[in-house]
């Protein structure tokens, strides 16, 4: 079930060139055309979204210790709007999960 | 994003001196991504990467958010399309990122164009976005300040990646719910009222409800698509500053 090394150097290659054409392609479109306020308010849904997508994807193919955890996490982000300590407070909910509880 | 027209007649320059500007600014800001990179490092072996590899993706994608998202795809056999449409999914803000900081980049050759641009992500945009708006004209900036993240994000990442070499099985420290959290956070700073939820909302749906019945990653591609559509017929009010 690894990946071999062949196919996981190509999969970064591939990673590689599409985040090098979204990095360029902002700028070069708007060389030619400018973004309507359409395409900017889909761009900006489908961010978020894409994100909502992998973490729900995630709960459902885990269970109940990942769900509770990612609770915690919105929850430490809605109160002190720091990423970083939204993502401390889920791995130490999970850290204590699996050594008291499993 | 219609208040960034440059005065008549400016020309962006691209020096050796904004270049440093750039990275001095996002010295003290760049700390902050090293709890992130040291997460992606372990997450990274967990999911079964080399530690080359793991270091190979950090040097070379650079944008935290889609390496968390391909770790979710690293598996035998690898699927290679959902894993590019994912990325350009999770990447897709950049789009707006570029859009905005165009008029103070177009104007280059194309040499420097690209560098002022190839290491673009939110926080050196951010910081030069702002410089730019106060008078900064030299668009080196931008690259200066992604050097210092991406230093910053590769020193993590080894951290990270020999932290899961040596310590073994990293569920006990709860580094396989890192990136779920990681991401619920970012989406949770994305949506400023309701009305920007709803989007989200459908999203979580769609990927739910269509999770069973797709190939491995393209509920998610469905779910974005979905998200970004109802973005489109309910808009919430834009930010000032994407």
């Amino acid at each position: 079930m690894t990946v071999d090394a062949q196919t996981a150097y190509l999969a970064i290659a591939v990673m590689t060139l599409v985040t090098l054409g979204t990095r360029l392609g902002g700028a070069f479109v708007m060389r030619f055309v400018t973004l309507s306020p359409r395409v900017t308010s889909f761009l900006e849904a489908m961010s978020a979204s894409v994100l909502a997508a992998i973490v729900v994807t995630f709960i459902v193919n885990n269970g109940t210790r990942e769900a509770i955890a990612v609770g915690v996490a919105i929850l430490v982000m809605l109160a002190t709007r720091s990423a970083i300590w939204a993502m401390f407070a889920a791995m130490a909910f999970a850290a204590g999960f699996t050594v008291f509880l499993s | 994003m219609s208040d960034v027209s440059p005065t008549p007649g400016f020309t962006p320059r691209f020096t050796a001196h904004g270049l440093v500007r750039g990275g001095q600014r996002l010295l003290p800001v760049s700390v902050f991504v090293f709890p992130f990179g040291v997460a992606f490092g372990a997450a990274a072996i967990e999911s079964g990467l080399t530690i080359d590899q793991a270091m190979v993706m950090s040097l070379v994608v650079f944008a935290g958010a889609s390496q968390f998202a391909a770790l979710d795809l690293w598996q035998s056999p690898l699927p290679f399309l959902s894993l590019a449409l994912v990325v350009l999914a999770v990447n897709a803000r950049h789009f707006i990122l570029g859009a905005a900081i165009s008029p103070y980049v177009n104007g280059l050759p194309p040499r420097h164009w690209f560098g002022s641009l190839m290491l673009l992500s939110d926080v050196n945009f951010a910081d030069s976005y702002q410089a730019m708006k106060e008078g900064e004209r030299d668009a080196a900036h931008i690259l200066g300040g992604g050097l210092v993240l991406w230093c910053v994000w590769a020193i993590a990442t080894a951290v990270g990646v020999f932290a899961g070499t040596l310590l073994g099985n990293l569920e006990r420290f709860g580094v396989d719910v890192v990136m779920a959290a990681f991401f619920a956070a970012l989406a949770v700073g994305m949506v400023p009222n309701f009305k920007a939820a709803l989007p989200v909302i459908v999203a979580c749906a769609v990927a739910v409800l269509a999770l069973p019945l797709l190939p491995t990653g393209w509920n998610i591609i469905v779910a974005a698509l979905a998200g970004g559509l109802v973005g489109v017929v309910f808009p919430s009010e834009s930010k000032a500053t994407p």
